[in-house]
């Protein structure tokens, strides 16, 4: 292990994906093999990753660089700190669960593990990136295995397969493709989730080209860019340069977070993928828009970071409360769960608005959290999907007699969801709503609102497929009972309770990365007023630099010097 | 204006590569008239022995150097003549590796195919090294003389007989433009070779002289406003000439657009630069937008390399150095992921015998093998990482980006995303969609052969690209107006990986 960590994780699931293509589809296990095979072996330097990583010392350690381009000036610049490492560690883990929520896959089973190998790779490796080109290659590179993850694997609404007619499919298809009143097919889901997040990517994608050009040092390298690049007070198109960046990086990313006005791709592709898939996509993938924004905005343009903020807080608002209410009122397990999981991710960006230690504390640990508890509601409804084949929560009902098990699971999974004490998401929610209640008192009202309609929504969900009567045709319906059914919930559970009653080193991990970057945020000194500062001081050279030792020394008032140090005081 | 035509054999060793080639296609068209029993297949792969001999040659002179000028500097062997050379030979070595399955569809003159193709070939290896305006006139329609019949191959098909019409009504009106622009230069300055224009006075009769050159340049490569013969050429031609048509004229052409853009008009940057970001804006939109309502495989890709060529574009309205690097990096990867693609339609073509896309149905099912060649090779020409596409178009960015075009890279940008839209539509048809016919397709080992080449090609430079931009880097280094590009790259200071 060691120095070469993060390569193992990186690569143990793209050395699978190359292994499977050499594996025919005939031999079903020994792919099924391979593909757990690889996603254990990234599970376990992932945990050895966890807690090998010292959060005394803090930074980016298990640091890999390798020369990529020199006329670009890219390098495969590897690295994590505080904040990367508990994602990691959540995309380890929810790949190794998503192996075996989709052990039942019977077509092209071989191709399905090769592109949910690549895609969890990829969100690794945007995790692990600190260089803004890989960063983005890896980010890109996550988007094209989840069309065809949605596109081959995926199923359609309810309400499109019921205008399946010989005559109605030429009108389905075209109104279904511009208006989809919620009458999705698969296709279109997995057409706009690629087009949307491109279309915002490129967007991002601007915004680092922006970055390496006026930075001027011919680096992609984000530790460079952060310790040197001058971008502040850059006038352009009547505002200022670094805002523009800012703008485009934060909107660029936030698309697959997914913030408010830009989330309509997420619920419509949560619905349409297979289990495996979505519980990636809303464990992980969603991460990579709040983690791309702290590392690429809040590491290189903190200071606009500080003035721009607040426009995460206002639509984080929307995003909880518009979220909560589709899923209260939305009739299809899959959606509920996706627009939970987009109004959750308005808590995570309400905690890091907020720039404080503990709300950006808490917000990545919610990010980890949230991995768990969304992760075990998609393998549980994928469950019910294919057991019964319908998510339509008013057809569904009184399952907990066909399966105790998963009702069970059910239960804690919402708890851990809805962030009930005995689940670190409690632990994770208290800190974001802490934080950020000096700052933003509105906006932890809107959340604790929330929490509410969560429990409604859930609650709502649980007895629709749960309790109540069953309709007959569910009777064949049965439980998971086989180990490899099993396993991936109960892993799941065991990290969301677990984490629960030993945070420390999750919180100390955490904690180790958000310091140095609120620090430098809250602290950092206007630019302008400290050119102004150097101006002075070259101005009066060492006589005024002995005034400012006196100052000091007697702290006396009437010693001030005339005008020229004002601006000192 | 007097030529001295004396040759000394060291002379003649600059031509050796071209020597070489018409030697063999001569010998080529001989055995095909003295052993008419010949398989086919022999016959194309005595042709691909000759090419391989010609590319050693190239890739001997590109590492010992050897380099020079000819013909009072008609003729420039420098190391970019070199790199567009191996480019050629290279994609004919490929398309007719791939022709050898099509040949039968051909009912006469099945051996002339392979000389044409190579005569072709021999133009453009021509075109590469034209350095005046008379050479460029003379290569350019020597290896088009060959296209005129190629495109036309199949005599009783009525849609190859319109492409080539319409190919060759274009070409000559394309020729005349060419021909009166190099007059009207010519008449205002009284000279041919580019390198002695550098000083020039900008008159009105040399700026349309020089329009109209780039015009006939345009219709080459296929630039929008130059573009109308494209989708119907490419769609009537035999399908490897339509391959062959779309990557190796493009090489050749852009090497007269560098050398007439950076040499003799290097003073007027700041004219000639809004004249290419319109042509690139006006290239990458048109072909981008077209291509979403494309039914067919070659039209679609017909529209999809036009906007390409707008990409290639934005490289050389950047006007520097990495710009023009950025430019041969591009082609590189537009030739493994083009020729990839139209293999593809070979195969599929010479299998269930159509080009449509509704016919591509269920292929991810019927050849897992070309579903997933085809799905790289179009992921690459969308810019997906990790393949060669994407830093082929991350090159081409950051050289714009470095000189400030934000309209051009903003247009760029959004094309990337219209142009992912009809990839996937191909992507969605092949494995979603279901089979109309279940039965498995049979591809041949040629066609494999340049389906396993192309593949390596485009995922090769984009998992590790630097070889192949070391080597684009140094091919572009003879321009005398670029300093050295490693003098001007500030060297990235060290960092401690345990900042604060």
């Amino acid at each position: 292990m060691g120095d070469y960590t993060l390569l193992y994780i990186l690569f143990a699931p793209f050395v699978g994906a190359i292994a499977l293509i050499f594996v025919s589809n005939r031999q079903a296990m020994l792919v099924r093999g391979i593909a757990a095979g690889s996603a254990f072996v990234s599970l376990l330097a992932s945990l050895y990753l966890f807690y090998a990583y010292d959060h005394v010392k803090g930074g980016f350690q298990f640091v890999q660089k390798y020369e990529w381009s020199r006329q670009l000036g890219i390098s495969f610049h590897l690295g994590v700190d505080g904040i990367g490492t508990p994602l990691v560690l959540a995309s380890g883990i929810l790949l190794f669960a998503g192996v075996f929520v989709s052990w039942h896959i019977k077509d092209r089973t071989k191709e399905f593990y090769i592109w949910l190998l690549i895609l969890a790779a990829a969100t690794i490796g945007v995790f692990m990136s600190l260089d803004l080109f890989f960063l983005f290659f890896f980010y890109e590179m996550s988007v094209i295995p989840m069309y065809l993850l949605l596109g081959m694997w995926g199923s359609h609404t309810k309400k499109y397969n019921e205008m399946t007619d010989p005559e109605g499919l030429k009108l389905r298809d075209s109104v279904g493709f511009i208006f989809n009143f919620g009458s999705n097919s698969k296709e279109y889901a997995a057409m706009k989730l690629v087009l949307f997040l491109s279309a915002f990517a490129v967007a991002a994608l601007m915004g680092i080209l922006l970055i390496y050009k006026y930075a001027g040092l011919n680096t992609f390298d984000i530790l460079v860019l952060r310790d040197q690049a001058k971008l502040m007070n850059i006038p352009v198109l009547g505002t200022t340069l670094d805002k523009i960046i800012w703008l485009l990086i934060f909107f660029g990313f936030a698309s697959i977070a997914p913030l408010w006005p830009l989330h309509s791709w997420s619920p419509v592709g949560h619905a349409a993928a297979p289990a495996a898939t979505s519980m990636l996509h809303a464990g992980v993938l969603m991460k990579l828009g709040h983690f791309s924004i702290i590392r690429v905005a809040f590491e290189i343009l903190p200071e606009t970071t500080r003035e721009l903020m607040p426009i995460a807080a206002v639509l984080c608002m929307f995003s909880i409360v518009y979220g909560g209410f589709v899923a209260f009122f939305a009739k299809d397990t899959k959606y509920v769960i996706g627009y939970s999981s987009s109004s959750h991710m308005g808590y995570v960006f309400l905690g890091m608005a907020a720039l404080d230690y503990i709300s950006l504390t808490g917000a990545v640990m919610y990010m980890f959290a949230h991995a768990m508890a969304t992760g075990m509601l998609f393998a549980m409804a994928g469950w019910v999907y294919d057991q019964t084949h319908s998510r339509d929560i008013p057809s569904l009902g009184g399952l907990s007699n066909r399966m105790p098990f998963i009702s069970g699971c059910f239960v804690v999974a919402c708890m851990a969801s809805i962030g009930v004490p005995g689940t670190v998401n409690f632990i994770a929610e208290v800190m974001i709503i802490v934080g950020s209640w000096n700052k933003y008192p509105l906006q932890v009202i809107v959340a604790v609102v929330g929490i509410v309609l969560t429990l409604a929504y859930l609650f709502k969900m649980m007895r629709g497929l749960f309790y109540g009567p069953m309709d007959q045709k569910y009777s064949h319906a049965h439980d998971a009972v086989a180990v490899a059914d099993r396993l991936p919930l109960l892993i799941m559970i065991t990290v969301s309770v677990g984490f629960f009653f030993f945070p420390m080193h999750l919180y100390n991990v955490v904690r180790s990365g958000v310091d140095p970057l609120i620090a430098k945020i809250i602290r950092v000194v206007p630019i302008a007023s400290l050119e102004r500062e150097t101006l002075v001081m070259n101005g009066e050279t060492t006589s005024a630099s002995k005034t400012i030792d006196a100052l000091v020394l007697t702290k006396t008032p009437s010693s001030l010097p005339p005008s020229p140090l004002r601006g000192l005081e | 204006m007097t030529f001295s035509l004396t040759i000394s054999p060291s002379d003649l060793l600059l031509l050796l590569p071209e020597i070489l080639l018409t030697c063999w296609l001569c010998f080529i068209l001989i055995i095909d008239f003295s052993f008419p029993r010949l398989p086919n297949e022999q016959l194309a792969y005595f042709s691909i022995a000759g090419l391989i001999a010609t590319l050693g040659c190239l890739a001997w002179f590109d590492i010992a150097g050897i380099t020079g000028t000819l013909f009072a500097n008609m003729f420039a062997l420098d190391r970019m003549a070199l790199f567009f050379k191996m480019f050629i030979v290279g994609s004919t070595i490929l398309v007719l590796l791939a022709s050898i399955d099509y040949i039968h569809r051909f009912k006469f003159f099945r051996g002339e195919y392979y000389f044409l193709v190579m005569m072709s070939a021999l133009g453009m290896m021509f075109m590469a090294s034209a350095n005046d305006l008379l050479s460029v006139f003379i290569t350019l329609e020597f290896s088009t003389l060959g296209f005129y019949v190629l495109v036309a191959y199949l005599r009783e098909d009525m849609a190859s007989n319109e492409a080539g019409i319409k190919f060759f009504v274009l070409g000559i009106f394309a020729a005349a433009l060419l021909a009166y622009g190099i007059s009207l230069v010519y008449g205002e300055t009284g000279k041919l070779v580019f390198s002695d224009m550098t000083a020039v006075q900008a008159t009105p009769g040399l700026a349309i002289g020089f329009l109209l050159i780039f015009a006939a340049l345009g219709f080459k490569i296929g630039a929008v406003p130059f573009h109308s013969w494209i989708p119907d050429t490419y769609h009537g031609s035999p399908t490897p000439v339509t391959a062959f048509l779309s990557i190796a004229p493009k090489g050749a052409a852009f090497a007269i657009l560098l050398r007439m853009f950076f040499v003799a008009l290097a003073t007027f940057k700041p004219i000639w630069i809004l004249l290419l970001v319109a042509a690139s804006i006006l290239s990458m939109t048109y072909g981008n937008i077209v291509a979403i309502a494309q039914k067919n495989m070659k039209r679609l890709l017909a529209y999809s390399g036009i906007a390409q060529i707008g990409n290639i574009l934005i490289g050389l309205a950047a006007g520097t150095k990495m710009g023009s690097d950025a430019m041969l990096f591009y082609l590189l990867t537009y030739l493994f992921a083009n020729l990839g693609a139209f293999a593809v339609v070979i195969a599929v073509s010479e299998a269930i015998g159509s080009e449509e896309i509704d016919d591509y149905s269920g292929l991810g099912r019927r050849s897992p093998f070309l579903a997933f060649s085809m799905l790289i090779f179009l992921l690459s020409l969308a810019g997906v990482p990790p393949l060669a596409g994407f830093i082929g178009k991350l090159y081409i960015f950051v050289s714009a980006v470095k000189e400030g075009l934000y309209l051009l890279i903003t247009v760029g940008l959004i094309n990337v995303v219209i142009s992912m839209y009809y990839y996937l539509i191909v992507v969605k048809k092949m494995y979603v969609s279901e089979p109309h016919d279940r039965s498995p397709l049979r591809v041949s080992g040629s066609i494999k052969m340049v389906v396993y080449v192309c593949l390596a090609g485009t995922l090769a430079i984009g998992i590790y690209p630097q070889p192949v931009t070391d080597w684009v880097v140094s091919a572009i280094l003879m321009f005398s107006n670029f300093p050295d590009p490693t003098a001007a790259l500030p060297v990235p200071p060290a960092v401690t990986p345990f900042g604060g």
